[in-house]
C-alpha cells in the first residue's frame, strides 16, 4: 500500500469514524443514566438529517404528502445543520416523553422501554416517508457556499482527494467532542448527569431532579443523532426514511464495541470501526456493512466488557 | 421539626411501618432504636420520600410533605446518609461533596454553560464552601482522589460531609457507627454532637451501637416489627418492660 493510499484510508476512517462516535455517544448518555437503549435513536438521527435538508435546500422531492411544495426560505448549511439538530434534539425530549416516562412513572420493568422506544422509532420513520416519500434526496454540491468539493494533495507523487465534506465532518465533530467533555467534567450539570448516572435513587435524595437531567439527556443525545445524520446525508446523501436504521445497529455495535456506558468507549469504538470499514480492501467493499459487527465479535472475544468498559461485578 | 402521624407502609401483607407516630423537636439528637427488621430504615424511606407511605401523615418543619418527590424533600432541608454507605465511588472525593450544591445555584444553565462572572464566582463560592467541609471530617488532603479508593472509615465521614453540603436543618443518619473500631465509635459521638452545634442541625439517629445511643441522644423511639414501642429519655427506655422484651425475649422481662 502506498503512503498516499494509506493516508487516503486513515482520513476517510478517521471522518466516518468520528460521526459514528458522536452518533454512538447518543445511545451512551442515554445508556449511561437509564441503563437501557434508546432504539429511536436512529429514527432521530434520520429526521435531523431531513430537516436540515429541509432547512438548506428546501424542496421536499416529488413523492409523499408534501411533494412539490417548497420552503418559504433557505438557511445557510451551519445555520440548517443547527436547526435540524435542535428539532433532532427536541424530538429526543419527545421520545423521552411518550416511550420512557410513561413506563418509568407506573414502575414498568426497564426493558419495557426498549419496545416503546422502537415503536416510537417505526412512528418516527413512518410520518417521514409520508410526508416526503421514499426517494431519495442529496445536498447540491453547492452546499458549502464557495468552498470547493475537494481538494487535491500529492503526496510522495500520488494523488490524495480530500473531500470538503470530510474537512467539516471532522471540525464538527471534534468541536462537539472537546465541548461534551468539558460539559461532563468541568460544569456543575455534567457532575449532576454524572452522579445521576452513578446513582439515579442517591442524586435525587441530594437535591437533584432526576427527572429534568433525563429529559436534559436525551435533549444532547437528540442533538448528537441529529447532528450525525446530517453529517452522513451530506457525505452520502439520504436514501430514503429507513437510512437511519443500518446506522443505527452501527451505533449499537461501537458502543458495544467501545464498552457499554463508556463516554470514551464510544468515541474510541467510532474511530476503530471507521478504520477498519476505510481499510477494508476495495475486492471485499460489499462486506462494508459486516465489518463492525466481525470486528466486534472477535473484540468481544479478547475483551467482554468492550474496548474501554468495566468489567462489572455481579452484585448479590 | 418532623412530625409523624399514624404512618403506615405495607409491603404485600407485611406490615413494615405500623401505625407509627411521634416528633422530633428543633435542635434534638433523636433516636431511633430496634431489632433487625423493625423497620427503621423503612420509616427512613418514608420520611425522605423514597418510598410512598401507605396511609398516614408527614410533617416537616411545618409543611406537609407527603407525596412530594424526594429532591423537593432534600432541597427543603433534610439529608440523610445510608447503612451501605452510597457515594458516587467513581467520582472525586470532593465533586461528591459538590453534588448536592447544583440544587442552591442560581446561575442559570446558558451562564453556566458560557463561564460567565456571575457562574464563575459561584463556583468558587462551592469550591471553598467544599473545602471547608471536607477538612471538617478531615479529608481535604483526599480531595481529588476518587471516593471509591477511601477507606471505610472516611467513606462514612465523606457521606456525611455530602449529606451537610445541601445545607440540611434535619440530618437522617442510617447506622453511622456500622463496621467502626470501637476508638472510631468513641469519637463519632463528639462529632455528631460537634457538627449539630456547628450547622445549627435536627438529627434523627438508627444505630444498634447501645452505649453510644444512650450517651447520644437526647430521646429515643423504640421499633419492633413495624409499631413503634415506647418514645423517651434514654434512661426511660433502658427500663421499658416492652422494650427489655424487644430485645431480650418476654423471660428476661419477668425475671
Amino acid at each position: 500500500m502506498n503512503i498516499a493510499l494509506f493516508l487516503q484510508n486513515i482520513l476517510n476512517g478517521l471522518s466516518i469514524g468520528a460521526v459514528y462516535s458522536i452518533f454512538a455517544l447518543g445511545y451512551t448518555l442515554v445508556f449511561s443514566i437509564l441503563g437501557i437503549i434508546n432504539f429511536a435513536h436512529g429514527a432521530v438521527f434520520t429526521l435531523g438529517a431531513y430537516c436540515t435538508y429541509a432547512l438548506a435546500v428546501g424542496d421536499f422531492g416529488l413523492n409523499g404528502l408534501l411533494a412539490g411544495l417548497s420552503m418559504p426560505f433557505r438557511l445557510p448549511f451551519p445555520l440548517a445543520l443547527l436547526g435540524g439538530s435542535l428539532i433532532a434534539g427536541i424530538t429526543g425530549v419527545l421520545v423521552e416523553r411518550l416511550a420512557f416516562r410513561p413506563l418509568r412513572a407506573k414502575g414498568a420493568d426497564a426493558l419495557l422501554a426498549l419496545v416503546s422506544s422502537l415503536g416510537v422509532a417505526l412512528i418516527i420513520v413512518n410520518l417521514l416517508q409520508m410526508l416526503v416519500g421514499a426517494e431519495i434526496y442529496s445536498f447540491p454540491s453547492d452546499i458549502f457556499g464557495s468552498l470547493p468539493m475537494a481538494m487535491i494533495v500529492k503526496v510522495g507523487g500520488k494523488v490524495l482527494a480530500v473531500r470538503t465534506v470530510q474537512i467539516i465532518i471532522l471540525a464538527v465533530s471534534m468541536v462537539l467532542l472537546v465541548l461534551l467533555a468539558w460539559f461532563m467534567n468541568r460544569t456543575r450539570m455534567g457532575k449532576a448527569l454524572q452522579a445521576t448516572a452513578e446513582n439515579p435513587e442517591t442524586a435525587s435524595l441530594l437535591g437533584i431532579n432526576v427527572d429534568r437531567y433525563i429529559v436534559s439527556t436525551f435533549f444532547i443525545s437528540g442533538v448528537l443523532g441529529g447532528l450525525a445524520g446530517t453529517l452522513i446525508g451530506a457525505s452520502f446523501g439520504l436514501a430514503g426514511p429507513y437510512f437511519g436504521v443500518s446506522y443505527g445497529l452501527k451505533g449499537l455495535a461501537v458502543i458495544v464495541l467501545g464498552g457499554l456506558g463508556s463516554i470514551p468507549g464510544a468515541v474510541l469504538g467510532g474511530v476503530v470501526i471507521g478504520l477498519g470499514e476505510a481499510f477494508l480492501p476495495p475486492d471485499y467493499s460489499s462486506l462494508k456493512e459486516a465489518v463492525a459487527f466481525i470486528m466486534l465479535f472477535f473484540i468481544l472475544l479478547a475483551r467482554p466488557q468492550g474496548l474501554l468498559g468495566r468489567q462489572t461485578i455481579q452484585k448479590v | 421539626m418532623l412530625e409523624l402521624n399514624a404512618v403506615s407502609r405495607s409491603f404485600g401483607g407485611l406490615m413494615a411501618v405500623n401505625d407509627v407516630g411521634f416528633s422530633v423537636q428543633a435542635g434534638e439528637i433523636f433516636g431511633l432504636i430496634g431489632p433487625n427488621g423493625a423497620g427503621k430504615t423503612t420509616l427512613f424511606n418514608l420520611i425522605t420520600g423514597l418510598t410512598p407511605v401507605s396511609c398516614g401523615d408527614i410533617r416537616f418543619d411545618g409543611h406537609n410533605i407527603l407525596g412530594l418527590p424526594p429532591h423537593r424533600i432534600a432541597t427543603a432541608g433534610m439529608a440523610r446518609t445510608f447503612q451501605n454507605i452510597r457515594l458516587f465511588a467513581t467520582m472525586s472525593v470532593l465533586d461528591n461533596v459538590r453534588v448536592p450544591m447544583q440544587a442552591f445555584t442560581r446561575a442559570g444553565l446558558l451562564a453556566g454553560l458560557f463561564g460567565l462572572p456571575a457562574s464563575r464566582s459561584q463556583e468558587r463560592e462551592m469550591l471553598e464552601k467544599s473545602m471547608a467541609l471536607l477538612e471538617l471530617v478531615g479529608l481535604a488532603d483526599k480531595a481529588g482522589d476518587p471516593a471509591g479508593s477511601l477507606p471505610y472509615g472516611a467513606r462514612r465521614k465523606l457521606e456525611i460531609a455530602r449529606a451537610l453540603a445541601l445545607k440540611p436543618k434535619l440530618l437522617l443518619l442510617d447506622e453511622p457507627a456500622a463496621g467502626m473500631n470501637l476508638a472510631e465509635k468513641g469519637e463519632l459521638s463528639g462529632f455528631i454532637r460537634d457538627i449539630k452545634q456547628r450547622f445549627d442541625l435536627t438529627v434523627l439517629i438508627i444505630e444498634h451501637h447501645v452505649p453510644l445511643v444512650m450517651g447520644l441522644c437526647d430521646r429515643l423511639a423504640v421499633l419492633n416489627f413495624g409499631r413503634l414501642i415506647c418514645v423517651g429519655r434514654p434512661e426511660e427506655v433502658r427500663k421499658d418492660q416492652c422494650v427489655i422484651e424487644a430485645y431480650l425475649g418476654a423471660s428476661h422481662a419477668a425475671s
